[in-house]
């Protein structure tokens, strides 16, 4: 019993402070900043964690990440592959600190969408999957169909909204978005 | 204690406002509040920022030219009339009351009150070298409204929340230990409004009876009738003059100054005190 106890303390121990991260990014694959971020480098700071882009959202796509985090406690992040970004862009309206600045909907980016071929089925060959593709609230602009089967991502308008990464099928995602604009440096 | 009620109750109600009818008129809490249109923004929070990000906003300066303005005038007003940690202290302070034993709650560990003052240096200093922010996570004003909000849209509490209980805890100790000797927020609030002109003054010192009833109510350990309300550590949380017996104690907008609370006799009207 008391070995057990101890094991069982150990787990809870574990599962508690087992991800503790204190200067680590979160933005990864598929998990994103809010439309209009400013870059990694200073989001840190600028940020004030009021949550007022998270208590705005209406999709709860903006999530607030714990003390895990350590320094980025508080942050806002998106999991495209949970809910989406569906670019109603209230979030840039609300906040006070210039973090998330105003931008159009179109000049969003939030990271890129790529398109795994060995993992998609269309490219496969094996089924002609077009989820992607209708999901893009940019279509034929940010994702078109070569030859009107395979889906290929335009970077002149990809906005990284995640939307197409929500509809793909698969497992794991043929097509995921990598915060590729996250990491610009600043020009003072 | 009603205003302190009512300013809980925003940032209670709230979330659910805006989570289940997607009301956006009020939102957020006392990190960055939004009426409408017209932004709040924290003080210590917007200076560390821009520090840290080195780029001003103009926004951001907006947001803060209010909290700042008013604390400019009447002092730490709102560490004592709309801090939610100021609220939570008060129904701590009241459970206690109807609970225990003997009537009053003391203090029992005190410290120098320009303690105050070192924790915001260390605090800023510690932000700039981390080049993190730590009050704004770290913040218990804020820490409320955001595990209010958290449990409202996602199900789930943050474990920052702890530092609301341990700040809530350190009350056992020492009454608003935690407002009086370690807020950031506070004293920065106390340093823009050390010169105030919403001061609690002993209105005719001839009729105080010395019987020290103010200086017990005082929720910052100060004592009024020996114009220790005229420092900045003074929040004007009024407590004192609700309880002074002859009612010699009240808000005076730039009263005279008092060279010291040693030498309180440089006018000819001051009661010389022990």
């Amino acid at each position: 019993m008391g070995s057990l106890g101890v094991l069982f303390l150990l787990g809870s121990w574990r599962k508690a402070f087992g991800r503790v991260h204190l200067f680590k990014t979160p933005v990864i694959t598929n998990h994103l900043r809010p439309p209009g971020a400013v870059p990694e480098e200073i989001f840190l700071g600028k940020c004030i964690r009021c949550g007022r882009c998270a208590e705005v959202c209406s999709y709860l796509s903006i999530g607030m990440l714990d003390a895990h985090w350590g320094v980025h406690a508080g942050t806002p992040v998106i999991d495209v592959e949970d809910i989406p970004c569906y670019l109603c862009m209230k979030c840039v309206e609300v906040c006070p600190t210039g973090t998330l600045q105003k931008v159009k909907q179109q000049e969003v980016r939030m990271g890129l969408a790529v398109v795994n071929q060995r993992q998609c089925v269309s490219w496969k060959g094996e089924i002609l999957c077009r989820s992607c593709y209708n999901a893009c609230p940019f279509r034929e602009k940010a994702i078109y169909m070569r030859d009107q089967i395979m889906p290929v991502v335009d970077e002149r308008y990809c906005t990284g909204c995640g939307l197409c990464t929500k509809a793909c099928p698969t497992h794991p995602k043929a097509i995921n978005i990598n915060p590729v604009y996250a990491f610009q440096r600043v020009k003072w | 204690m009603f205003v302190l009620t009512g300013a809980f109750l925003v940032i209670f109600i709230n979330p659910f406002l805006n989570r289940c009818f997607h009301f956006n008129f009020i939102q957020g809490w006392y990190q960055s509040l939004g009426i409408g249109k017209l932004w709040f923004v924290s003080p210590l929070e917007g200076i560390e920022s821009i520090l840290v990000a080195k780029l001003i906003y103009t926004p951001l300066l907006i947001g803060m030219l209010i909290p700042v303005l008013l604390a400019l005038f009447l002092g730490r007003v709102f560490c004592s009339w709309i801090c939610p940690i100021s609220f939570l202290s008060e129904v701590m302070d009241w459970i206690r009351l109807r609970f225990s034993p003997h009537q009053r709650l003391k203090d029992h560990f005190m410290l120098a009150r320009k303690f105050l003052w070192f924790v915001l240096m260390i605090e800023v200093t510690v932000t700039m070298v981390l080049g993190a922010p730590i009050f704004v996570f770290l913040s218990p004003p804020g820490l409320v409204g955001r595990e209010i909000m958290m449990v409202v849209f996602f199900k789930t509490m943050a474990v920052e929340g702890v530092v609301v209980i341990i700040v809530l805890i350190m009350n056992l100790v020492t009454r608003r230990f935690f407002c009086r000797y370690l807020c950031p927020l506070g004293a920065l609030l106390a340093f823009i409004g050390s010169s105030r002109k919403l001061k609690v003054t002993l209105s005719d010192p001839s009729s105080c009876v010395d019987c020290g009833f103010c200086s017990k109510a005082c929720l910052m350990g100060l004592s009024p009738q020996l114009w220790e309300s005229h420092t900045a550590y003074c929040w004007n949380c009024g407590e004192c003059v609700d309880t002074c017996p002859k009612g010699v104690l009240d808000y005076r907008w730039s009263p005279p100054k008092i060279q010291s609370s040693l030498h309180p006799a440089s006018g000819p009207e001051v009661k010389p005190t022990h």
